[in-house]
């Protein structure tokens, strides 16, 4: 199945984010395979989601590049790397209120049809995908922060992603609707996605993710399998020590 | 809102256009018809500052910009190129709508609404000084007359159509047909993907502009069309009172009651600025002994109505049907 290049989907080059005097990511860069799940991985401030926010184009780097599928996307707009194969879900989940379940979906999924009718048949499977076919109708506003994480899939998912950023995979969903949504995101790496996640629980790393990435300070300081990276002392010490004791 | 209509939804817009079709002939009485002209420029005005402002979120308050420019444009091009009403109303619009895409595209890229806010209205204060200063061709203060009437014509089988000061019936249908156009655009656009693009950047720009929504695509279109039709509504007031003033075509008196209009009516509905233009236009004629007091209770309606019914009148029925639902949600 995998393809005979051997060219990553997704290159940084040396990638660097700094706001005023503060420097949020800096010198990052990493490589992804089609295929792969890569955890990005370190504690609070240590530049995760300005990473996503690069990648995705919310921010544009201050310096160097980024690629997919070999081309240069790093001053593209948001909308644009959408068209181009790059989906995200947001950390602090961003439903439009005012619309419907299967409307939000809707949204992701018109891009591809012509007509209304199609763009809401297509979004009706990928409701039904995330398990929120009985709410198809109901107004977003209605739904829990679980539900609303899988809104937020269902409607990146529409866009027919190549590579899908997911900004806190079970934050703030409940412990037992957790094997679910990795059932989920496993059926759909299954089905040929690419994944960046970003993830606290350890758990969820390792079942998920191929490789991870630990941040710090900006800075990426460690790099391997999740068990790997579980065992890095620099790791344990920095958030795993917080976490064991926990 | 993006669902199939019902028969039903088709029924009562069906009735509602008869009613408004039938109405000159059992109120026949000029004055009364004059304020329901007013009140159809009103709705239309309305309607395409909540296309703006409610549907997609910009919150502009320069608007009456747009009208000033419809109803110069239009009078001037009658007066000096001896052109007919019903060519220049349509090339008015156009400049209306140039004007929109031309002060929309740096604006539209603020993304702090409160500047959108200021700048348009500081935008709309520039185009009333400037006619106000332009004597040599608007005649500024002084006001603009000598505007042209709408020339009249023979309709088989109903006879003739005449415009002029003493006979409104026309007038009336003129206007009739302007705001069914305008709804229509409106509805018609917003039922659609644009609709969809349009309310989802309202309700998050992020997510939607990572959804591949050109966010800026869709702002200047909502933009353009609506200054079109606030540009059609100011052009059809210059050729239906015959004079303008820069106060009276561009000033923020305008706005300000438009903005009333649609609070009070419902933002972000259909039917809602046709209801409040309406409401407020006939409130503001019986409120007219008041004279400037008449603003402490436009304002007091406004308060009222978003703290009672904050989706305005346009959801009175719903509001009372939901009232017992919500209660037991909570």
């Amino acid at each position: 199945m995998s393809s005979p290049s051997q060219q990553p989907l997704l290159q940084v080059e040396q990638a660097s984010m700094v706001f005023g005097g503060l420097v949020a990511v800096k010198d990052l860069s990493l490589d992804l395979r089609a295929g792969e799940i890569l955890a990005l991985m370190g504690p609070n401030g240590a530049g995760k989601t300005t990473t996503f926010n690069m990648i995705a184009g919310a921010l544009i780097p201050t310096s160097g590049r980024i690629l997919f599928e070999g081309r240069d996307i790093t001053r593209m707009k948001p909308d644009g790397r959408c068209r181009a194969g790059v989906a995200r879900t947001f950390q602090i989940t961003q439903p439009f209120h005012e619309l419907s379940v299967v409307e939000n979906v809707m949204v992701g999924s018109m891009v591809h049809h012509t007509s209304l009718a199609e763009t809401r048949k297509e979004a009706l499977t990928y409701v039904e995908m995330v398990g929120l076919g009985a709410k198809a109708e109901a107004p977003a506003k209605q739904l829990s922060t679980g539900q609303r994480k899988r809104l937020e899939l269902a409607r990146a998912m529409a866009t027919r992603p190549r590579l899908l950023l997911m900004d806190e995979v079970t934050g703030g969903v409940d412990q037992k609707s957790i094997p679910d949504l990795v059932a989920l995101v496993q059926r759909l790496h299954g089905e040929g996605l690419t994944l960046i996640i970003i993830e606290h629980n350890m758990r969820v790393i390792s079942e998920l993710a191929h490789r991870a990435i630990f941040m710090n300070r900006g800075e990426k300081i460690a790099e391997g399998t999740p068990a790997e990276i579980a065992a890095h002392p620099d790791v344990v010490e920095l958030y795993l020590g917080e976490a064991a004791h926990a | 809102m993006f669902k199939p209509l019902t028969l039903r939804t088709y029924l009562l817009v069906a009735a509602l256009i008869a009613l408004a079709l039938a109405l000159p002939h059992v109120i026949d009485d000029s004055y009364l018809l004059h304020l329901m002209i007013l009140s159809i420029i009103f709705a239309i005005f309305a309607s395409a500052w909540n296309l703006v402002t409610g549907f997609a979120g910009l919150k502009t308050f320069g608007h009456h910009a747009f009208f000033g420019i419809g109803a110069y444009a239009s009078a001037l091009l009658g007066i000096n190129l001896g052109l007919s009403p019903w060519l220049t109303i349509w090339l008015a619009a156009v400049i209306a709508a140039l004007a929109g895409v031309f002060i929309g595209t740096p604006i539209l890229r603020i993304r702090s609404m409160p500047h959108v806010a200021i700048v348009t209205l500081a935008f709309a204060e520039i185009v009333r000084i400037t006619i106000s200063n332009l004597q040599g061709i608007t005649r500024g203060e002084l006001g603009l007359w000598g505007i042209p009437a709408f020339e009249g014509f023979m309709l088989p089988l109903i006879g003739e159509v005449v415009f002029n000061p003493s006979v409104k019936l026309w007038y009336y249908y003129l206007a009739l047909g302007l705001l069914l156009l305008s709804i229509g655009l409106i509805a018609l656009m917003m039922r659609s993907k644009v609709g969809l693009a349009v309310v989802a950047m309202r309700d998050g720009e992020d997510a939607a502009e990572s959804l591949g929504i050109n966010l800026a695509r869709f702002k200047l279109l909502v933009f353009g069309v609506s200054a079109f039709l606030v540009g059609l509504a100011g052009a059809f007031y210059a050729h239906y009172v015959s004079i303008l003033t820069p106060m009276a075509a561009v000033g923020p008196d305008l706005i300000i009651l438009v903005i009333a209009m649609v609070l009070v009516g419902g933002l972000g509905t259909f039917s809602g600025p046709i209801i409040g233009a309406f409401v407020l236009t006939f409130l503001g004629e019986s409120l007219r002994v008041l004279d400037d007091y008449r603003l402490l209770i436009y304002g007091a309606l406004i308060i009222l109505s978003i703290m009672f019914m904050p989706r305005g009148l346009a959801t009175i029925g719903s509001f009372f049907r939901r009232r017992p639902a919500e209660a037991r949600a909570d």
